[in-house]
């Protein structure tokens, strides 16, 4: 199941970059493996950059290689508090409420709302594919994979 | 309540980033165990509204210098005027160039030695360490718009930028 899942992820990293550098040495692949594994997808950052820059701005590469940087570091700064309050409150399992609380104790007040919205639109679409596929893990997998 | 809820078009819950990413992401916390859905569903979400808010402060900053391109720079700026951002991202970023030259460092080896990071976070300028920097002789003159030039070599873009655009 596990290695499954390994596969399933190096397979999507295939499949979206082409490593146009000879790859004769394993360990400077697997490097490059690992970097890609610990940001977020330059395509998917500059997409959204774009999205919300006026038409005629552009993104300089160096300017989307530090966003991948800030935008990890935002996920390991949310993660790491809501970390700390589940430790606190002997429980094993991160939640909603504790991403939820993590984000105002930081400062990120201002996603409360949106995030609010998003979670019970999350949870609606949660229920009804529940109803669906009768919790079916397999399933339940492929959709991600489809998402 | 669900008709209000129905009715707000704008709301979708396709998320931007793939999941799997950002649960390595968060794993690389030890202290992580197990993560619930919801968990990763909103951690997903706030970082693409977290990376939405610092492209358009970016963008406001680079117009405020009168660029059209957005650089290292502009982002420094942005993360330097939010106080929450700041406290967690500003000694993250690499440190500023020569003042001769703010936007490209010609000198990656005279980089200052930061301070140990705080326990949980890692150093952000061992990524721009490994990389070699490519056409230092092309340092442009700051704040010079009479010689602005194209700072991205389009041979480059399409040599360095093999990422299909359309993603399943």
């Amino acid at each position: 199941m596990g290695d499954n899942n390994i596969g399933k992820v190096l397979e999507r990293e295939g499949f979206k970059y082409n490593f146009t550098a000879a790859a004769s040495d394993t360990s400077a692949q697997d490097e490059v493996i690992k970097e890609q594994d610990r940001l977020l997808p330059i395509a998917n950052v500059g997409r959204i950059m774009k999205q919300i820059l006026p038409p005629n701005a552009k993104i300089s590469k160096e300017a989307k290689e530090t966003m991948q940087e800030c935008v990890s570091e935002f996920i390991s700064f949310v993660t790491g508090e809501a970390s700390d309050k589940c430790h606190k409150e002997k429980r094993k399992t991160v939640n909603g409420d504790d991403i939820c609380w993590a984000l105002a104790t930081l400062g990120f007040d201002d996603y409360s709302e949106p995030l609010k919205r998003y979670l019970h639109k999350y949870r609606e679409f949660e229920g009804e594919r529940a109803n669906q596929n009768k919790g079916n893990n397999n399933t339940y997998e492929n959709n991600i994979a489809n998402i | 309540m669900v008709m209000a809820e129905e009715e707000e078009s704008g709301v979708s819950i396709q998320l931007e980033f793939p999941k799997g990413r950002v649960k390595k992401i968060m794993a690389l916390d030890k202290d992580v165990k197990r993560v619930s859905s919801e968990a990763l569903f909103l951690v997903s979400r706030s970082t693409e509204l977290f990376l939405q808010f610092l492209a358009e402060k970016s963008a406001q900053v680079a117009i405020e210098k009168k660029r059209k391109t957005v650089n290292l720079e502009h982002i420094r700026e942005a993360v330097k005027r939010h106080q929450p951002t700041r406290d967690f991202l500003l000694d993250e970023l690499p440190p500023p160039s020569q003042p001769t030259k703010p936007d490209r460092p010609t000198q990656p080896a005279g980089r200052p030695k930061l301070d140990p990071p705080p326990r949980g976070t890692r150093r952000i300028d061992l990524f721009f360490r490994k990389p070699e920097l490519d056409d230092p002789a092309q340092a442009q003159p700051p704040e010079n718009p009479a010689q602005a030039q194209p700072p991205e070599n389009p041979d480059q873009d399409q040599a360095q930028s093999p990422v299909p655009v359309d993603e399943s």
